[in-house]
C-alpha cells in the first residue's frame, strides 16, 4: 500500500504540473478514500506541484496563463483534501498582508505572489487592486503580520510604495515588519532606493525571499 | 534637410527615408506626458480633459509646447476602449490616471458582440476623434498621434485579467472570436483618427508581454492581432508604431514578424544590440521613466545624447510616464536630442 500512497501522490503533484484540474480532484478523492493523511498529500503532492510550476516558470517553459492554470488544478485538489487535515498540522502559520498599490489596478502579479506564498503555507490577507498605503500598514498592525508585500505594474504607482514605508516610519512601527515589493518597472535599485527589505522579480522567488526574510533557509 | 518639419520628420521616418535628426516624441495614450507640471502651469486639467475635446487638445498643445516633445498624443489613458465596450471606468485625478473599476465579463464566452458603428460615434472614443480633427486643423506642421489599447490589454479590460489569460488556453475559440471583435472596434476607432487628421498610430499593449503570455501565446495571440490591426491602418495610409513592454527576451524572434512602422521597447531592451540583430527594425525608446522622474538633469541628457548616438531612430520615454515627474527632466531630454 505504502507503493500505492507514494504513486498516489506523485500523480496528484503531476496532475497539478499538467494544468489538469478534473485529474487532481479524483486523485485527492482516492487519496482520501485510501485513508492516506491529507497533510502528506498537500505537502508532497498539490505544493509540491506548483512548486514544480514555479521552478517551470522560473526556466520560462511556463508562463502566467500556464501557472494559473496549474493554480486552478492546486486549488481544486485542496478544496477535496482540507476539510480531512488534522488539525495540528496547522500550526502557526507566518502572516503575508498582500496588495497593488493605489492608482493601479493590475493585479495578476500580485495573484500570483499569493498563490505561491500560500501554496508555501504562509497565511495570505490580500487587501486586492488599488490599495492606499495607509491601508496596508493599518492592517498589517491589526493581523500582526510579518510581511507586507507590494506590487504595482505601472511606473505612475512606484511611489505609493515608498509611501507605506514613510507611513511605517512616522508611525515607528517599520522594524515590526519586512517590506517586500514587485512588479513590472521595480527593480533591486528601487527597492533599495524607498528603503524596502528586498525585491522579488517574480513569484517563485517571492517565496524564497519571504523565507530569507523571516530567518528560514532560503 | 535643415527645415524639415516635425510632421516630416516623423513621418520620414517611419517611412525609412533619412531625416536630420531623430525625432524627439512621447506619443501618449500609455505614454501619457501630461503631468503635474504642465496642466498646473496651464490650467488645463486632467481628469476633466479625459471628456472634453477642446480641452484635452488644449492639453495636448500644452505638453508639446512646455515638454518640447515633436508631436501631439491623445488620449491621456488607456480606458477609451474598455469604457465604449461596458467596463466600469473611473476618471482618476489631477495627478491619478483613471483606470478600470471592473471590467464586465468574467468569461470570453460571456461576451456580447455590440455594433461597432454605434460604439465609435459613442463615449469617449467621439471625443478623442474630435480633438484629433481640431488638432491636426490647428497645427498641421506637428504630427498627431493617436492611441491605441491594444488588443490583448482591450480584451482583459473586457473579461477580468486572470479569467482571461486561462481562457487563452482553454477557450482558445472564445479568446479568438473576443480578440477578433476587440480587433475591428480598434480598426474602426483608427480609422476615424486617421481621417480626422491623426499623422500616425501608436498601440501600446502592456497585457501582451513576452513575460506574461510566453512565446506560443505570443505568437497566436499577440502578433496575429497586432498584425490585422497594423494591416487595416496601413490600408488607410498611416503608419503604425507598436510598443512592447517587459524585456522581451522570450519573444525577440518575433519582433520582427510585427509589421509595425516602428517598435518602441522598456528601458531594459539595448535598442542598439535589437538594432543590430534585426537590421530592418526602425526603434523607438528608451529613456527610462526612472531616470525621467528622479533626474538629475544632467543624467536625463547625457542618456538621451546616448540613445542618439546609438542611432536608436525615434527618441522617446520608455514606459508611462509618472505625472509627478519634473517638467526639467523631461525639458533636458528633448533638447539634448534637438541641439544634437
Amino acid at each position: 500500500m505504502i507503493q500505492n500512497q507514494e504513486e498516489l501522490i506523485k500523480q496528484l503533484s503531476d496532475a497539478v504540473v499538467d494544468m489538469d484540474e478534473d485529474k487532481a480532484v479524483e486523485l485527492a478523492n482516492q487519496i482520501v478514500e485510501q485513508g492516506i493523511d491529507a497533510y502528506l498529500a498537500i505537502d508532497q503532492g498539490l505544493s509540491d506541484g506548483m512548486s514544480r510550476a514555479g521552478q517551470l516558470f522560473e526556466e520560462e517553459e511556463y508562463f502566467i496563463p500556464e501557472l494559473l492554470m496549474c493554480s486552478d488544478a492546486m486549488y481544486a485538489g485542496l478544496e477535496v483534501l482540507r476539510p480531512h487535515l488534522k488539525i495540528q498540522h496547522e500550526g502557526e502559520r507566518e502572516i503575508v498582508v498582500i496588495g497593488v498599490i493605489e492608482g493601479d489596478t493590475h493585479d495578476i502579479g500580485k495573484n500570483l505572489v499569493k498563490i505561491m506564498l500560500e501554496t508555501s503555507g504562509y497565511e495570505v490577507i490580500d487587501l486586492g487592486r488599488d490599495i492606499p498605503p495607509q491601508d496596508f500598514v493599518q492592517v498589517a498592525k491589526e493581523k500582526n503580520a510579518h510581511i507586507i508585500a507590494l506590487s504595482t505594474l505601472m511606473t505612475t504607482t512606484m511611489d505609493g510604495m515608498a509611501e507605506v514605508i514613510r507611513i511605517l516610519n512616522r508611525e515607528q512601527v517599520r522594524n515590526s515588519f519586512k517590506v517586500m515589493i514587485g512588479g513590472g518597472p521595480i527593480s533591486q535599485a528601487f527597492a533599495d532606493k524607498i528603503g524596502a527589505d528586498a525585491y522579488a522579480s517574480n513569484a517563485a522567488e517571492a517565496v524564497r525571499i519571504a523565507r530569507k526574510l523571516l530567518g528560514g533557509a532560503a | 534637410m535643415s527645415a524639415l518639419s516635425q510632421e516630416e520628420r516623423l513621418t520620414r521616418v517611419l517611412d525609412k527615408k533619412n531625416i536630420d535628426r531623430p525625432p524627439v516624441i512621447c506619443t501618449g495614450g500609455m505614454m501619457n506626458a501630461a503631468i503635474v507640471d504642465v496642466m498646473k502651469a496651464t490650467g488645463h486639467t486632467l481628469p476633466e480633459a479625459h471628456t472634453d475635446a477642446n480641452l484635452m487638445a488644449e492639453l495636448a498643445l500644452d505638453v508639446s509646447r512646455h515638454t518640447g516633445f515633436e508631436n501631439l498624443g491623445i488620449p491621456f489613458c488607456m480606458t477609451v476602449e474598455a469604457e465604449v465596450l461596458g467596463s466600469e471606468v473611473t476618471y482618476g485625478t489631477l495627478a491619478c490616471e483613471p483606470k478600470i473599476v471592473r471590467e464586465i465579463y468574467q468569461s470570453v464566452n460571456d461576451v456580447t458582440l455590440n455594433n461597432i458603428p454605434a460604439m465609435l460615434q459613442s463615449g469617449r472614443m467621439d471625443t478623442v476623434i474630435q480633438a484629433t480633427y481640431l488638432l491636426s486643423r490647428k497645427e498641421p506642421d506637428i504630427p498627431v498621434i493617436g492611441n491605441l489599447t491594444g488588443p490583448i490589454s482591450t480584451a482583459a479590460s473586457l473579461v477580468d485579467p486572470v479569467l482571461f489569460l486561462k481562457e487563452l488556453r482553454k477557450s482558445r475559440e472564445g479568446a479568438h472570436r473576443v480578440l477578433d471583435y476587440v480587433s475591428d472596434l480598434l480598426i474602426g476607432f483608427a480609422k476615424e483618427l486617421v481621417d480626422n487628421g491623426a499623422t500616425a498610430i501608436s498601440i501600446g499593449d502592456p497585457t501582451a508581454t513576452g513575460e506574461i503570455l510566453g512565446p506560443k501565446m505570443f505568437n497566436e495571440y499577440a502578433v496575429r492581432y497586432l498584425n490585422k490591426i497594423i494591416d487595416a491602418i496601413h490600408a488607410q495610409g498611416a503608419p503604425v508604431i507598436v510598443h512592447i513592454c517587459g524585456n522581451m527576451s522570450s519573444v525577440r524572434q518575433s519582433i520582427p514578424d510585427i509589421r509595425a512602422n516602428a517598435i518602441s521597447t522598456d528601458a531594459i531592451v539595448d535598442l542598439r544590440r535589437l538594432k543590430q540583430d534585426f537590421t530592418s527594425l526602425t526603434t523607438m525608446g528608451n529613456l527610462s521613466t526612472y531616470l525621467l522622474e528622479y533626474g538629475p538633469t544632467e543624467k536625463v541628457a547625457e542618456r538621451a545624447r546616448l540613445l542618439v548616438r546609438d542611432g536608436v531612430d525615434i527618441i522617446s520615454p520608455a514606459c508611462g510616464l509618472s505625472t509627478s515627474t519634473r517638467l526639467a527632466h523631461i525639458q533636458a531630454m528633448t533638447a539634448a536630442v534637438r541641439e544634437g
